[in-house]
């Protein structure tokens, strides 16, 4: 059987099967879903293959330390099962030179007979620059780094089966037909994220930013609210790339970035290498294996799967696509024997040969088809839900993507409303209760809409990608070898690929974890550490007690005045609340101003006798024992317990006793009468973690392993000062942030006695006669 | 004389029977052949209770009348029995007021200035305000609160004397003021067999370090029952205190003891025998029992703790304790004593809204189970009415409920303790030291209104002498978590509770319901 090497420069004959032989294989991308496969193939297939393969090192983990562990993966566990752990290392030590480093900085070795250039990124709508980075800008490197390592080899460029953009018909294996410029283009491209950035800073645009960032976080403080403005700022550039790349990929006919620097790349690959011996490989949507290296194998979630598994938990009610339309899927070991096949078979120099590697012209599986049989799968065997058995499957109608959309942006519309809502809402376990239907809510919606997006093109097609090269190479095997070596698309039963096959595979990862949560989803708090270095901080109000400002000030004032006054000062309370709610909302401590104004002229002396006597008791009647008991359990631990409040001292006397360490508002006095005003300013929101850091800077506190407690979105700094957060009966906009960054959530207050029968009480003096 | 207490034999005409329930009560069939213990009808009260609590003061048993003992320039220390009794709260003015009033009089009288009033709450919360004035009357009240009408502190450290201890090594400590006082007037209601006598200052004014001595697992084990002093080793310990608490200070003891009237008029159903309801009170149960069924949980805790007993006072006994107490003894029996014939295989309670901890208060499971494992089955002499090994069946729906001001320690010890283990023995000697010196714990009972921190553990071994006897523990209605955590089980109906007790005495076994309201006393042959 003849092969080629460097001592054979032999013309291909395309009707005769080649093998790599003693070749000496560059690979790109090894690391990546083709490249490993196409690796694994290279070691298990062809024995006297050379192979060097070029790995970027990341921050601690040298290239030779990520090819290791590539040997780990479980793309390997049939070899090394075969061979065993110890023979796979050292035949892959003998065959295989990892090259460390970038294209553009390397140096390649100049006996290279094949490069299998797989490195392409993985991402559909990445930012403009970074996808013609990738795309474009590593294709003109490599070609450069060849031609400096003075090596001549055959180029097997791996593209898409995509690139050929969005039109209907057959796509026949050439050359692209379009007139784009790809240097001006990749030009362009580079110079938009400069553009972007600059955008990104005129006023008008951080003006909406920071007034947007203010309506949300202004609560948690004025770095909060610049911190969040950045972060939008930063995330709005990335959105604009992406949608720069995606607007001048769709106004040129591609669907995405990714294919239109995809073509361009070939269009570049062309030109730099089209003069000697170039392959182009362009396959479609690649999958799990049908058979090598096992059946199923697959290295994350590539294309459909995300679509899949949200079919199996039930959360795609409709998807936008045509029903007969051809959703060109390949399992992945058809491409890889298909590249190397490629790879053994150069084209004649000057005439690049162009490959489709996909099923739509010899197997087509219709977007129906795909749909019915992962439908079947699931019917058979259901994802679990917890405790809660297991989930339906919905059933698809395929209404037309108008219908759909629709659905969706109606859907969108409603979540964003009702997500408005309830962040304007007080703290309650409904509210909590509704916000998380609304979280999950968004989540798949979010989800459905990028890939809806995303997707269109390819469930849409009325494409076909023709074949016929690609298949006059797999005739050339001969028939004992074809089950190694083939790549023929019709031996593929769709049912039984889909149904045995892939979709196992891909749902696997999920049933673990489903049933890894099964059981209780509420799992035990851990416990706390023997410590006597960290901190345990509360929050007052919501956190401890039930009550706030207005509660303590309505017992106070009430129980002191005749109740002849009371209608009188309920009154004058009720017409300054929208005032306080609106200072509230504003800023915490512009309503703890605002409010102890109240207090203007009561005698010091007075309201102390008051506290101890009946508002202590009133404080405790609303306490929250779970709380007193989680402060307790700190101290056991040898933890300092803080209280962090803007409540004024004198209130929370009766709960001194817990704490090592009280910092409340003071009043400002003057002959024991109050002023109103209060002594320094009251600590809430950001002042509050700064004082915890200078406090634990003085003390020697760790805060990393320090915890704290509190229940409202301004304590938001507080809490994130500390390794240990938890929102404690979190308001809304708390509990969605506690959500997001996975904080631990109490519900506290279970035997809590109610506001109305304590003020009661403690008015009419049932608690203590007065 | 009123008709003697007696055991009903369930045949087919017995009607379905009264019994409590929490906050609520209903009408159950019992199988045919149960037995029914209920006491004595309700004793005529005392017509003109004043005269007689008069008569008690000028003619003691076995002491001078109460004027000759006070002189000029004493220290007289009035102490009474703090809101746990009696149950439910009597009607105003409280007999205690009475006697107070009258006793200040004769002091005032006697030019006698130095006078304080301590309820004798012992390790219970304080008396509110509002609580003391209901008890000792408005005249009092604004005469003496708050600088000389307080509650005893337990944990006032400068205020407790350490007496010495008694020849079982049994530490005697209790209130300073008291214990140096001229004379303790000690003003009682004995509403179970168990109050009054000895119990009253070496317990109503002790601190923890005494009251472990007799307040502990051992001790329980060993009080068969605690409603029958002579066979209780509580009262034994309580005895050789209170003899060593005679040798530094007088007492001057007012026993008083109430009839069965527990529920007001509009209730009267509650203190009759169902066969002989006339229509007025079978409409006014029907009427009753849906309104409160109706009524929003808040209202109906509220109207139930706001229910005050229109009880007669049987008896007022005043003098030495030694010589009272047998007196007061016989007029509890008179009342509440039932023979009763043998043991039974099961045995039923309904257990009430209220017991001694829960006045003004919310019930929290270990109260329950202190009520329905201590009191209510404590209520025998000579044998329990179960059989050894045999099962309880109680009528409580143990809702999952605490007072936060009331019963913090509770909480911590029903969350984090009975998680653990619900074996009494081990409970004591792991964690009640713990409990009982919780400076927080401390700081609640001494400033705000809590039970002190060792409190739940008393709960605990009040009930430990019925597990340890029983074979099984069954709750009708009883809230599910709340029971198992406890250890016991519970049931949607009595067929379904006999039917889990089968495992433990069979499929026919002997049942014995005691019945409740009022109290029985049962003396079990």
């Amino acid at each position: 059987m003849p092969t080629i090497g460097e001592s054979q420069r032999m013309t291909p004959d395309r009707h005769e099967f080649h093998r790599l032989g003693s070749s000496h294989v560059l690979l790109t991308g090894a690391t990546g879903f083709l490249g490993q496969a196409t690796l694994e193939k290279l070691l298990s297939s062809h024995p006297e293959t050379r192979v060097s393969v070029l790995i970027r090192p990341r921050p601690n983990q040298p290239a030779q330390r990520r090819f290791d562990g590539l040997l780990r993966k479980p793309v390997f566990r049939r070899l090394r099962e075969q061979l065993g752990e110890e023979e796979l290392r050292r035949i892959a030590a003998e065959r295989v030179t990892v090259i460390e480093g970038d294209l553009g900085e390397v140096t390649l070795p100049g006996d290279i007979d094949v490069v299998v250039h797989g490195a392409s990124t993985v991402s559909f709508d990445p930012p403009i620059d970074e996808a013609f980075r990738t795309n474009v800008s590593g294709v003109v490197t490599l070609y450069e780094a060849l031609q400096r390592a003075g090596a001549d080899p055959h180029v097997v460029h791996v593209s898409t089966a995509y690139v050929a953009g969005v039109r209907k018909g057959v796509v026949p294996e050439d050359r692209l037909d379009h007139t784009v410029d790809w240097r001006t283009e990749l030009e362009g491209a580079l110079a938009t994220r400069a553009d972007v950035e600059r955008d990104s800073r005129r006023p008008e645009v951080l003006r909406k930013s920071v007034s947007r960032a203010q309506g949300e976080h202004r609560k948690a403080g004025p770095q909060s609210v610049v911190a969040a403005a950045e972060e939008a700022r930063q995330a709005w550039v990335t959105d604009r790339l992406v949608d720069y790349g995606r607007a001048r990929a769709q106004s040129l006919g591609w669907p995405d970035v990714y294919t239109f620097t995809k073509a361009l790349g070939e269009r570049a690959a062309e030109e730099m290498w089209g003069e000697r011996r170039l392959s182009i490989v362009r396959p479609a949507i690649v999958e799990s294996s049908l058979r090598h290296p096992h059946p199923g194998w697959i290295d994350g979630y590539k294309m459909a799967d995300p679509l899949i598994i949200a079919y199996g938990r039930g959360i795609l009610p409709e998807f936008p696509g045509l029903p007969d339309s051809v959703v060109d899927i390949i399992p992945v070991d058809h491409v890889v024997n298909a590249t190397l096949a490629v790879a053994a078979a150069p084209p004649e120099r000057g005439t690049p040969a162009y490959f489709h590697v996909g099923s739509g012209s010899r197997n087509p599986l219709s977007f129906r088809g795909l749909y019915e049989n992962v439908r079947d799968y699931f019917r058979k065997h259901p994802m679990p839900a917890g405790e809660r058995g297991h989930i339906r499957v919905p059933q698809w109608r395929f209404p037309g993507s108008r219908q759909v959309e629709m659905m969706l942006s109606g859907s969108e519309r409603a979540t964003a409303v009702a997500e408005r809502a309830l962040l304007r809402l007080p703290a309650s376990g409904k509210t909590r209760e509704w916000m998380t239907a609304v979280h999950r809510q968004q989540t798949n919606l979010d989800f459905l809409r990028r890939y809806a997006d995303l997707y269109q093109a390819y469930t849409q097609a009325e494409v076909i990608y023709d074949d016929s090269r690609t298949h006059a190479l797999h005739r050339t095997i001969p028939p004992e070898l074809v089950d190694e070596f083939g790549f023929d698309p019709s031996v593929i039963d769709w049912g039984h690929y889909l149904q045995e096959v892939h979709s196992p595979s891909v749902t696997e990862l999920m049933r673990g974890f489903s049933r890894g949560r099964g059981g209780s989803r509420r799992t035990a708090a851990p416990a706390l550490p023997e410590r006597t270095d960290i901190a345990a901080v509360f929050d007052l109000e919501g956190t401890i007690v039930a009550s706030n400002l207005i509660e303590s000030y309505l017992w106070a004032r009430l129980s002191s005045l005749p109740r002849s006054q009371w209608s009188g000062e309920l009154a004058d309370l009720a017409r300054s609340l929208p005032r306080y709610l609106r200072a509230e909302r504003r800023d915490r401590g512009d309503f703890v101003r605002a409010f102890l104004r109240r207090y203007e002229g009561a005698d010091m002396a007075g309201l102390r006798d008051l506290v101890d006597d009946t508002l202590g008791d009133a404080l405790l009647q609303r306490v929250m024992p779970e709380a007193v008991r989680r402060i307790r359990a700190h101290r056991a631990a040898g933890h300092k317990t803080i209280l962090i409040t803007g409540t004024v001292d004198v209130f929370v006397r009766p709960l001194a006793g817990l704490f090592d360490e009280v910092v409340a508002s003071r009043m400002h006095t003057r002959d024991g009468v109050l002023t109103g005003y209060l002594d320094s300013p009251p600590l809430v929101d950001e002042a509050r973690a700064a004082w915890l850091r200078r406090h634990a800077a003085d003390t020697g506190i760790d805060l990393d392993g320090s915890y704290a407690y509190a229940d409202s979105y301004s304590d938001r700094p507080l809490l994130e000062a500390v390794g240990n957060p938890g929102a404690v009966n979190p308001d809304p906009s708390l509990y969605r942030h506690a959500k997001r960054k996975h904080w631990r959530i109490y519900e506290w207050g279970a035997h809590t006695r109610g506001r109305g029968d304590v003020l009661l009480d403690t008015i009419t003096g049932t608690v203590s006669a007065r | 004389m009123s008709r003697p207490g007696f055991v009903l034999d369930v045949d087919e005409r017995t009607p379905p029977l009264l019994m409590h329930q929490g906050e609520g009560f209903r009408l159950e069939r019992l199988p045919l052949g149960a037995k029914v213990i209920y006491p004595p009808d309700s004793l005529p009260g005392i017509r003109n209770v004043d005269a007689a609590i008069k008569h008690a003061l000028l003619n003691p048993h076995g002491t001078d009348p109460l004027p000759e003992l006070l002189t000029p320039g004493m220290r007289l220390t009035i102490v009474f029995d703090d809101l746990s009794l009696p149950l439910p709260p009597m009607q105003t003015p409280d007999v205690r007021q009475r006697i107070i009033e009258q006793v200040l009089e004769m002091a005032a009288a006697k030019g006698v200035d130095d006078v304080e009033l301590i309820a004798g709450n012992a390790l219970h919360r304080r008396m509110t305000p509002a609580e003391l004035r209901r008890t000792v009357g408005d005249r009092v009240f604004q005469a003496f609160f708050p600088e000389h009408l307080k509650n005893h502190d337990a944990e006032d450290h400068d205020n407790l004397l350490h007496m010495g201890k008694t020849k079982h090594g049994e530490d005697v400590e209790i209130n300073r003021r008291a214990a140096e006082s001229d004379l303790i007037v000690y003003v009682n209601i004995t509403l179970t067999a168990m109050s009054g006598g000895a119990k009253s200052v070496s317990v109503g004014l002790a601190s923890y370090k005494s009251l472990k001595h007799h307040h502990n697992v051992h001790t329980l084990r060993h009080s068969n029952s605690f409603n029958d002093p002579p066979n209780s080793a509580m009262h034994h310990s309580y005895e050789r205190m209170k003899g060593l608490i005679d040798e530094h200070v007088k007492v001057f003891t007012i026993e008083t003891t109430l009839n069965n009237e527990t529920f007001p008029s509009s209730m009267g159903f509650l203190n009759k025998r169902e066969w002989e309801w006339n229509l007025r009170d079978q409409a006014s149960y029907v009427a009753v029992k849906r309104a409160n069924e109706l009524l929003p949980a808040k209202t109906r805790r509220r109207i139930w703790q706001s229910t005050a007993a229109p009880y007669g006072v049987t008896g007022v006994h005043a003098g030495l304790q030694s010589e009272v107490h047998p007196i007061t003894l016989g007029n509890v029996h008179r009342q509440q004593l039932t023979e009763v014939n043998g043991q039974s295989d099961v045995a039923i309670y309904g257990l009430p809204y209220i017991c001694p901890y829960n006045v003004n208060s919310v019930m929290n499971p270990i109260l329950v189970m202190s009520l329905g494992l201590g009191y209510f089955f404590n209520l025998y002499k000579n044998k329990p009415i179960v059989r050894q090994g045999g099962v309880a069946i109680f009528y409580h729906p143990v809702p999952n409920e605490f007072h936060p001001v009331h019963h913090p320690s509770y909480i911590d010890f029903f969350e984090e303790i009975l998680t653990e283990s619900t074996d009494p023995v081990l409970l004591e000697t792991k964690y009640e030291e713990q409990f009982a010196t919780d400076p927080w714990y401390i700081q609640l009972y001494r400033n705000s209104y809590a039970y002190h921190g060792v409190h739940p553990f008393y709960m605990w071994y009040w009930g430990a002498h019925a597990l340890e006897h029983l074979g099984d523990v069954i709750f009708v209605g009883g809230n599910r978590k709340t029971t198992a955590r406890m250890g016991f089980r519970s049931a949607t109906t009595l067929a379904d509770a006999l039917e889990m007790a089968k495992d433990t005495v069979g499929s026919s076994p002997s049942i014995t319901y005691q019945h409740n309201p009022p109290l029985t006393l049962a003396d079990v042959r």
